[in-house]
């Protein structure tokens, strides 16, 4: 089973460290995550490094390239190729993120918000699907962070969340990270949200830092992750009862090596303090 | 038939990222939402959260920014001594030219719209020759691998065809734009002929050529040395041999294919 191989802290795969991760057979990370399309259609050395990890060490994949809440026809090319790239790194599942990142052809390379209403989860859904009937394995969609709101909403971020994984039958890659810095932003209790939510869905966290801008707090991705949102992974891994595997992403601001693997280790202690309890119990 | 409202919002939002006049969308953020028809309440969302939206705005721009800043730093350092930045990345932006949704593919799709586009060209002629230059590395460092045919060998001879490495580029400038720099972002006005490729290691090299071997290097990948030669009225093929074994063992040229 997936869960065997895939438990503890893993890290996102940067082109900066592939050289030296390659050429490592000691890093201690448990898997690596990899965005395809970075992979895909990619040549040269760092690519021959890539190949090198992604042949290695345990993989999953988490994709930015498609617009899964938008309107623009697949990329049926892409997604064969994906379908290959998918197959070949033994990934259990791939995600995406629950947003839309084209219009009209156009490519905005940014996660931008769906409008929480029942026509954009109808819409989302039905895509899902589509998305899902077109990959070889799991399709899982991953909660991003909003700053406003995509016009007059009908329900609120958690209900739009939970009527899309469940109308579209998918798993959640659950981004605590994206949790908390929408909490700040629009001042809700992260726990308190995650109370209510479909969390048997999830089948992976993502863990992050973030940086505040202004009156606003965006999810950089670049900065080290900061003691509260540890401490809702913990929480969110007590409640969950199951050893999913958390992400560290780190995709701005990348250190070397050697600090992110420490920061990865702090978040490992973090991770097993918190799936201690759950190992008594079940032993 | 009127798209549906969710997808008119993401059209609004599309425009609020993109469009020019940002004072007006200041000012104005329910404009986007007013021209794609949407309700007086999906207006009143885009104008209650104007400064959020405008956050989408500035991040977007960012992201679409940001690779250009890395690979044209000359380009972007000439026009910037000319004012002229951010009215580039502006007119680039509106053109929506952005189709792929691969980050790597924006620097290329920035350099295609300066080629059909033609923007500020007048003022700098080498414009679109300076952003080529630029890219030329990146694009030869990560030109996807491929396995080169079988029957080739590594000793030219004059009846034999060239075999690039499929990452080679044989380009020719009519100004010297690979000497540019970020201090000095004008180019001498001197054809210019490079050969760029990439080592054993990965690394790539640049190398320049005199308009002849440029020649022949495009000739003879369909001509047999010997044929390129007199064409391009070389009376001595021997110190050609001598360099094309060069550039074969420095992995600029797969190897040599008997012409049939
Ligand atoms: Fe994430």
């Amino acid at each position: 089973m997936a869960q065997d191989r895939f438990t503890g802290v893993g890290l996102g795969l940067r082109r900066p460290h592939l050289e030296q991760v390659a050429q490592m057979d000691n890093h201690g990370v448990p898997f690596w995550e990899t965005c395809p399309e970075n992979v895909i259609g990619d040549g040269g050395r760092d690519h021959r490094w890539a190949c090198a990890i992604l042949d290695r060490d345990p993989v999953l994949t988490h994709g930015l390239a498609i617009s899964v809440g938008g309107f623009d026809p697949w990329d049926e090319a892409y997604l064969r190729d994906l379908d290959r790239f998918l197959v070949r790194t033994g990934t259990p599942w791939h995600s995406e993120h629950l947003c839309f990142t084209r219009v009209d052809g156009n490519c905005l390379h940014e996660l931008l918000p769906l409008p929480f209403t029942r026509d954009a989860a109808r819409h989302t859904i039905a895509r899902a699907r589509e998305l899902q009937a077109r990959l070889p394995v799991p399709l899982l969609l991953e909660n991003i962070t909003y700053y406003a709101e995509l016009g007059a909403s009908e329900m609120d971020e958690g209900d739009f969340i939970t009527e899309v994984l469940e109308g579209a039958d998918v798993g959640w890659l659950l981004d605590v990270n994206n949790v908390y810095v929408n909490a700040l932003n629009f001042g809700f209790d992260p726990k308190a949200w995650l109370s209510r939510m479909p969390l048997e869905r999830v089948d992976q966290l993502h863990i992050a830092g973030h940086k505040r801008f202004g009156a606003i707090t965006v999810d950089t991705h670049g900065a080290d992750v900061i003691e509260p949102v540890i401490d809702l992974m913990q929480w969110t891994l007590a409640r969950l009862g199951r050893p999913v595997p958390v992400l560290l992403e780190r995709d701005n601001h990348i250190p070397d090596l050697d600090l992110l693997l420490a920061e990865r280790a702090r978040l490992q202690t973090a991770y097993d303090a918190a799936m201690a309890p759950v190992e008594v119990r079940h032993a | 038939m009127l798209e549906t409202r969710t997808h008119r919002l993401q059209r609004a939002l599309a425009s609020l990222v993109l469009d020019g006049d940002e004072a007006s969308l200041e000012a104005d953020p329910g404009g986007p939402a007013r021209r794609q028809e949407l309700s007086q309440t999906d207006q009143r969302a885009f104008r209650d959260q104007g400064q959020a939206m405008m956050t989408y705005r500035e991040l977007t721009r960012l992201s679409l920014s940001e690779p250009l800043e890395t690979m044209f730093p000359v380009l972007k350092a000439l026009l910037e001594g000319a004012d002229a930045w951010d009215g580039c990345l502006q007119a680039f932006l509106e053109a929506r030219v952005v189709g792929s949704s691969q980050y790597r593919d924006i620097a290329p799709a920035f350099l295609g719209w300066l080629a059909s586009s033609g923007w500020g060209q007048v003022r700098w002629p080498f414009l679109l020759e300076l952003a080529h230059a630029e890219l030329l590395e990146v694009l030869v460092a990560r030109f996807p691998d491929s396995d080169p045919p079988q029957d080739l060998h590594d000793e030219p001879t004059p009846d034999d065809l060239i075999f690039l490495d499929p990452a080679t580029q044989v380009v020719s400038y009519t100004h010297a734009v690979h000497r540019v720099r970020e201090e000095a972002p004008v180019p001498e006005a001197r054809p210019t002929h490079l050969l760029a490729f990439r080592n054993a290691e990965g690394d790539v090299r640049l190398k320049e050529l005199t308009p002849v071997t440029a020649a022949l290097l495009v000739r003879a990948r369909n001509q047999s040395l010997a044929e390129a030669a007199t064409t391009l009225n070389l009376p001595d093929l021997a110190p050609i041999l001598t360099l094309l074994k060069d550039l074969c063992r420095e992995g600029a040229i797969a190897g040599f294919q008997t012409s049939t």
